[in-house]
């Protein structure tokens, strides 16, 4: 009686307008002050990462990356979530990175497995459409040569 | 032409676990949904929040579980607030070998309080009974406080898998026996009208002499 595969929330659900706008009110009062916190930061790129708005998406990632640089004792969370941020941003091989990073130090991670399988699957997806566009020229070219060739032998 | 006798869709049913750091609440769900289990050096504190689909039949009803397990760490309290929206069910875990998990009970519930409606069907799981040897909280005082506190009450041990399917089972009955939950929830509106007359309607099935006669299990 197995379940479906454990899988990312945090991946395809995002935060309504007035939760992010709360996040993003705080680290802008932080900011103000010029004392922001490492929670209230953590927060607002969480929230901003979850977005499916691409600007919420790349700032977050940004200030993922200066809390990882700052932050050791966040690394893992921060990792997780610039794999996440980079995922929904289509840049699978920056994921990949990120969250090899972090199944190195936790191999048996359930969530680090489960975006890793989302992050696969998006590879191949793209591949596809790869595919279906190098296959498209393609047709299209051999139409074009076809043509001129018809073109070619009419005179 | 006669209509085909189209299966009823299933009901959607959401459930959020929430309590201290390292309660077992993944393992519990893991145990539940995979039937499986990780020794403690094996597994990782939750990340945010995780989330699993599942499917059961309760009382011959098709319900779609979408269970969601939350980290328990204080760093991701407030982040974690806003996954409470829509849950007709909460499970509520603590450790029975740490009495600090089950101190923090009164903080959780008052989160709760803020967050969802009193209508949503509470369960308090005291977890990790196989460590009966280095037992902090008695079953009784368990028990009394989840009384207390208007919620369903079981002892677990996602280890040894005893009474772990029991705690989701519990709370979706229970659930299932609220047709006001099903009301309130965006898109779930449908649903309390296929289920049919429900005996009880009314918004007193959550009192206290209910809580004792549901109370009876731990065996």
């Amino acid at each position: 009686m197995a379940s479906d595969l454990p899988y990312a929330a945090d991946a395809e659900v995002s935060l309504a307008y007035d939760e992010l706008e709360v996040l993003r009110i705080q680290y802008q009062k932080e900011l103000a002050q010029s004392y922001v916190t490492v929670q209230t930061k953590f927060n607002y790129a969480w929230g901003l990462v979850k977005s499916p708005i691409r600007d919420h998406q790349v700032e977050g990632v940004r200030l993922l990356q200066e809390l990882y640089r700052a932050e050791p004792t966040r690394r893992r969370e921060c990792l997780y979530y610039l794999a996440l941020g980079h995922y929904k941003m289509g840049n699978f091989e920056e994921a990949k990175k990120f969250n090899a990073l972090l199944l190195e130090k936790e191999p048996t991670n359930m969530q680090a497995m489960s975006l890793s399988q989302l992050i696969d699957k998006g590879v191949t997806r793209e591949g596809y459409i790869g595919m279906a566009l190098v296959g498209g020229a393609a047709a299209l070219g051999t139409l074009f040569v076809a043509g001129l060739i018809r073109r070619a032998n009419r005179k | 032409m006669a209509p085909a006798p189209k299966p009823p869709a299933p009901v959607n049913c959401k459930l959020l676990l929430i309590g201290n750091s390292s309660v077992g609440k993944s393992s519990l769900l893991l145990r539940f949904s995979d039937e499986q289990w990780l020794p403690e050096d094996e597994s990782s504190a939750t990340i945010g929040v995780d989330f699993r689909v599942h499917k059961l039949e309760v009382n011959g009803k098709k319900v779609k579980l979408s269970i969601w397990d939350t980290a328990g760490q204080e760093r991701f309290r407030t982040i974690t607030s806003s996954y409470y929206r829509g849950a007709q069910g909460i499970i509520l875990v603590y450790d029975v070998s740490n009495r600090e998990s089950f101190d923090a009970l009164p903080r959780w519930y008052s989160e709760l309080e803020t967050y969802v409606s009193d209508k949503v069907v509470k369960i308090l799981v005291g977890n990790k009974v196989d460590k009966e040897f280095s037992r902090q909280v008695s079953t009784a005082e368990g028990q009394a406080f989840a009384t207390r506190m208007n919620s369903l009450f079981v002892e677990a041990s996602a280890k040894t898998a005893v009474n772990v399917k029991e705690a989701f089972t519990d709370c979706v009955e229970r659930i299932m026996e609220q047709p006001e939950l099903w009301d309130s929830t965006s898109g779930t509106g449908a649903a309390s009208n296929s289920t049919g007359q429900m005996p009880g309607g009314g918004n007193v099935n959550l009192t206290a002499d209910n809580e004792q006669e549901g109370g009876g299990c731990s065996c």
